[in-house]
């Protein structure tokens, strides 16, 4: 919201205090103020130039070499507007002016081949408006030489506040102007309306009635009659251009000033086009259309608080006003409506049509029931004194239930509980006063404080400890330099997940964060993906229901860039519904953490002294174990393989606790791969975290290291390819002595001389006693039994015998 | 005669060494002096001669004179043999060493890990919640009434009419309250949604770490104190800072809090936007309504509470300017960090 100085000091003598003070004590206060712009400052090098002469460029159709008189010189100025002629009275730059607009500094400068010694402006290089069609021309009145801040009263400050929803009273100049008060401790001026009307009687004219008295609680109209619609006077404009407002015509003029003075929102009917010159306050009772004073025409629900005349809908309350009844240059005669509206049911309105106003803004916020009066009879008297109207006699004021003001118990040792320290009685007493609130001393503790309409956000005693904090200053508030710490058990719900990051980035995986919010397409890989009520586009309608889709558009974005050699984890939420319902518990969702590892291309490059490593599906298998190894999770969890395909697996394998699946993965099928635009094979493993998490960790306690020799056996079979080598594995684990303590597998081969689907499986066997050595005879023996009852179970054949 | 010859051998020992240049020349010394017929074994050789009244004098200075020079010679040999195997290998030792891979956290999560542990240090807990939310938890029982203008301060996704992803991570505040009885200290980082467009500067998607503190005698000084204390060791400790009235609906008073622009020193610049401050984060003392909604009494108990955004600190931190980055997960960004 844009504020102009001078228009507040009109509130609160602000003599002797300084723009910059004005400005930290705003901001200091909760009035944030987002920028200044010091007109005198800003214009300070423009004077009004008299354009003498003009000529044609001769080397450019579009320029005009200008001799313009500064009040001491003729200059020769190159000007490119179309509308420069001679005798004009002009806005003009000298040399060395800094254009407010684009942070450029004017020099003397040559113009295709003439000189130039200054420019003549436009009205959006001074950020007076956008407009960019012409030079700016003076009234010809003015003094060449002048300064324009002179010359256009061009000498204000302008603020612009960021005010917060809580604070519906800052939105006028007379609401900051109170808080300033308060800062500076002086007092707020609102100055007295002296009201002239003729001796007609308003309720002869017109007449209200408020049907919806819930939303509408206060309805006051005033009428004017007999006014001249023109163009507001110049004081009028520069107030409106100044705060960033258009002017149009004297009546519109008048209720913006109004509401920016007072923060009543107001709007005039042309009453004449009200039927029956009569107002009625109703909602909707059925969908109807309505075109707005914007010509546009609008879809109202029902139970929409709308305006009527005796037959019609003539406004959508505190929105907007209807085209049917609007003022036009013909209106004669004006019902000015002054309104107290159920900030939510405006707040409905508004935010069905998508529609916000100036009115409705504030509306919706909480305006004064009880500014209504003074605002009708401010607006009523302007438009007498600026459209020659008439102001009938009387107001029509329909208010069913006055409101008054709160009444809030504050006790001085709460504020000093609540804030660390203590604020004087007497000090706090005075700020409350100056924000307008009535106090009286219940006894030594205690105030019973009054707080006026305008003020709906003070309605406990807490909100009235901020405002005594705010204005005395959050710096007075003292910063302490210990705390206590109490020494109860502390947790972290995020100590596995870092766990989880060390083991991941120790075996070189990076950490990826995608967006859950994906496309249809995307998430539709798996699962019962959640959608969104209100996307903000088709690619992020949904919430993904896996890892896999977020990662598999990363290795996509990746391969794009060049980068093709990928290792990357992520740990994040992943949703699903549990039924085709609307949700509407958590019981129709389920939320989890998942753990997801990538990888594709290259684990290891070529280098001089290493060899290429590919990821593969054996690569995918032992980062995964080493990982579960680095988390204490290896040998908890079993196997499963799966050699045929699911929705997204060539290939996969499964980890499980108890017959519960915590985690797949394996090779993504090529389909998959094709519709995330990926053209090399990517390997993938998913965890449910939040299931993993409650696996206990194994706990095998302290293993002395082995003090006897191991006695290391190998031995190869040539087998039928479709033997298993963990089939073998684990037979030759069964039928061993308890001497055998581990198995491998250290070649694999298949070649012709073996023969049409056989393969070779090489083993070395580690024997060893933690007790004792072993003897040769004794491993020979185990050895020699296991290579025989491999032959027979497997139909095998010992090679290299 | 045996006297004599001990000082000649030493000395023609000594002549020999210093012209040793190889292996080769090392084996020959070896040979002359050290073997079974060398000079040092002829005098012990020698020895037995003697006259019985000499021989412990001399015996004495010949065992002297071998153990000199066979370890002047093995000192010798070692420093020979080791130069020269190198001259023979040919090592080079300026080839790249093998490349080894270890992966890293992504910057997001390490910055957050150091504001973690800094209010670990200051005696807080760390609490997670789910981020696809109720109404309820997220603006309900947060003092977000409907229909009011305050539910604007943040754009939201609704799933349903009741459900939504969570704009803030606020709502873990009520999720704990409703857990456990004052003394409540905690933080709560995660990821919270708006429905914002998406720009180098807002993502639709980000994430926070909000904090609360619900005991007896809990003080807007304490908050500051706390706070404060944050700020000078995650931004050092000659930082300036201020605390500046603002509004949300779960506390009251309110604040946010600014420190001087790194950039500019509070001189005023682009990123600042030359106000010469920066705000870093949201504050208050804990809103008696929310209480309310966690049925802890407001008479008894007053608590502060503070939240800031993740992603804000790691881009003035790391210089970067387009928030996007974050979540393209371009491994070249990646492994920057």
């Amino acid at each position: 919201m844009k504020i102009a100085l001078s228009w507040i000091k009109e509130f609160v003598d602000l003599n002797g205090i300084s723009t910059d003070e004005i400005v930290s004590q705003l901001t200091m206060s909760g009035l944030e103020v987002e920028d200044v712009v010091d007109q005198s400052n800003l214009y300070k090098n423009f004077i009004v130039g008299f354009v003498k002469e003009t000529q044609k460029h001769p080397n450019a159709d579009k320029l005009t070499i200008c001799k313009v008189f500064d009040g001491k010189d003729d200059l020769q100025v190159i000007c490119g507007a179309s509308n420069v002629s001679a005798g004009q009275k002009i806005v003009f730059a000298p040399i060395g002016t800094e254009i407010p607009n684009g942070n450029f500094v004017i020099k003397k400068a040559k113009i295709r081949g003439v000189e130039s010694n200054g420019m003549i402006c436009a009205e959006d290089e001074l950020l007076l408006s956008d407009d960019h069609s012409g030079i700016m021309v003076l009234d010809e009145k003015l003094e060449a030489g002048k300064s324009i801040t002179e010359a256009l009263n061009l000498n204000d400050v302008i603020l612009e506040i960021a005010i917060t929803p809580n604070r519906p009273d800052a939105l006028s100049h007379i609401g900051v102007a109170r808080d300033l008060a308060a800062l500076f401790d002086r007092d707020l001026i609102i100055p007295e309306i002296k009201l002239s009307e003729s001796s007609e009687d308003v309720n002869k004219l017109a007449s209200v009635i408020i049907e919806d008295e819930v939303n509408c609680p206060r309805y006051i109209a005033k009428v004017v009659k007999d006014v001249k619609i023109k163009e507001s006077p110049k004081w009028l404009k520069d107030r409106l251009e100044k705060i960033g407002l258009r002017p149009r015509n004297n009546i519109v003029d008048i209720t913006n000033l109004v509401l920016h003075e007072c923060g009543q929102p107001l709007h005039a009917f042309d009453l004449d086009k009200l039927s029956d010159h009569k107002i009625v306050v109703k909602s909707t009772k059925s969908e109807t259309s309505f075109t707005s004073l914007d010509s546009k025409e609008r879809k109202l629900p029902l139970n929409t608080l709308m305006i009527c005349d005796a037959s019609r809908e003539v406004a959508i309350a505190g929105v907007m006003g209807g085209e049917n009844s609007e003022i036009t240059e013909t209106t004669k005669n004006i019902l000015i409506e002054s309104a107290y509206f159920h900030p939510s049911s405006i707040r409905k309105t508004s935010k069905t049509l998508g529609l916000s106003t100036d009115a409705s803004y504030r509306f919706e916020r909480g305006t004064d029931p009880n500014i209504t009066k003074y605002a009708a009879e401010r607006c009523a008297q302007l438009v007498a004194d600026l459209a020659d109207g008439k102001i009938a006699n009387g107001i029509i004021d329909v208010y069913p239930k006055v409101i008054n003001p709160k009444e809030i118990e504050l006790r001085f040792s709460r504020t000093t509980k609540i804030l660390g320290y203590d604020v004087a009685s007497e000090k706090i007493k005075n700020i409350l006063s100056r924000l307008g609130l009535a106090i009286k001393v219940l006894d030594e503790d205690k105030l019973l404080v009054s707080v006026p309409t305008f003020r709906p956000d003070i309605e406990r005693e807490i909100d009235l400890i901020e405002e005594i904090a705010r204005i005395n200053g959050y710096d007075n508030i003292p910063t302490v330099s210990k705390i206590n710490i109490t020494l109860e058990k502390k947790t972290d719900e995020t100590e596995v997940d870092e766990k989880i990051r060390q083991a991941a980035t120790s075996l070189g995986f990076f950490e990826m964060i995608n967006n859950p919010l994906q496309s249809e397409k995307e998430v539709k890989i798996s699962g019962s993906p959640v959608k969104l009520a209100n996307p903000l586009s088709a690619d992020m309608e949904y919430l993904r229901s896996t890892l896999i889709s977020g990662a598999l558009i990363t290795v996509s974005k990746n391969l794009r860039q060049g980068v093709k050699d990928i290792k990357l984890f992520e740990i994040g939420d992943v949703f699903n519904k549990t039924n085709e319902g609307e949700i509407k518990s958590f019981d129709d969702f389920t939320e989890d953490q998942n753990l997801l590892f990538i990888i594709s291309g290259k684990e290891q490059d070529k280098g001089w002294n290493t060899e290429v490593i590919d990821s593969d599906f054996y690569l995918l298998k032992g980062l995964v174990d080493s990982f579960l190894a680095k988390v204490s999770l290896d040998n908890v969890l079993n196997d499963s393989y799966y050699a045929a395909a699911n929705e997204i697996y060539a290939y996969y394998l499964t980890k499980n606790s108890n017959g519960v699946e915590l985690g797949k993965g394996g090779k993504i099928k090529s389909d998959v791969l094709k519709q995330f635009d990926i053209n090399q094979d990517v390997y993938c493993f998913e965890f449910n975290f939040t299931h993993l998490k409650n696996v206990k960790a194994k706990n095998n306690g302290y293993v002395d290291p082995l003090k006897y020799p191991k006695i290391i056996r190998d031995f190869a079979f040539v087998l039928d390819k479709s033997v298993k080598y963990l089939d073998v594995k684990e037979f030759i684990k069964k039928k061993s002595s308890n001497l055998l303590k581990e198995v491998s597998v250290f070649d694999i081969f298949e070649n012709e001389t073996l023969g049409e689907n056989k393969k070779s499986i090489a083993f070395t066997l580690e024997f060893y006693d933690k007790d004792r050595t072993l003897t040769e005879d004794e491993v020979e023996k185990d050895f020699n039994n296991l290579i025989s009852l491999i032959t027979k179970e497997f139909n095998a054949q010992l090679r290299g015998k | 005669m045996l006297d004599k010859n001990i000082t000649e051998i030493k000395e023609s020992f000594y002549t020999d060494i210093k012209s040793v240049s190889s292996i080769k020349d090392i084996e020959e010394i070896r040979l002359k002096y050290f073997s079974r017929n060398g000079l040092v074994s002829q005098l012990f050789e020698d020895l037995k001669d003697v006259v019985k009244e000499e021989k412990p004098i001399l015996g004495k200075k010949l065992n002297l004179l071998r153990n000199e020079v066979s370890s002047y010679f093995e000192e010798v040999k070692e420093r020979i043999s080791s130069t020269q195997s190198n001259k023979e290998n040919e090592i080079d030792l300026t080839l790249p060493g093998k490349n080894y891979i270890v992966g890293s956290k992504h910057i997001l999560t390490q910055t957050l890990d150091e504001i973690k542990s800094i209010f670990k240090g200051l005696g807080f807990s760390v609490a997670n919640g789910p981020e696809l939310e109720s109404d309820y938890y997220n603006f309900e029982s947060l003092n977000f009434p409907a229909d009011h203008p305050a539910r604007d301060m943040q754009d939201t996704f609704f799933v349903s009419k009741d459900f939504l992803l969570r704009t803030h991570t606020t709502p873990v505040q009520i999720r704990l309250m409703e857990k456990q009885a004052p003394p409540v200290r905690a933080i709560m980082p995660g990821r919270v949604y708006r429905n914002e467009a998406v720009s180098a500067r807002s993502y639709c998607m980000f994430h926070q770490v909000d904090g609360i503190y619900v005991d007896t005698d809990v003080t807007f000084a304490e908050l500051k104190g706390t706070l404060v204390s944050f700020a000078k060791q995650f931004y050092g400790s000659d930082l300036k800072y201020r605390f500046r009235p603002s509004f949300f609906p779960f506390t009251e008073p309110s604040a946010e809090m600014d420190i001087t622009c790194y950039l500019c020193h509070g001189k005023g610049c682009k990123i600042c936007k030359n106000s010469g401050w920066l705000e870093i984060l949201g504050c208050g003392m804990v809103d008696p309504n929310v209480f309310k909604f966690v049925n802890y009494d407001s008479e008894k108990y007053t608590g502060y509470a503070f939240g800031m955004g993740i992603e804000r600190i790691a881009l003035l931190k790391y210089g970067i300017t387009d928030i996007r980055i974050f979540f393209d997960n371009d491994l070249r960004f990646l492994k920057q960090f």
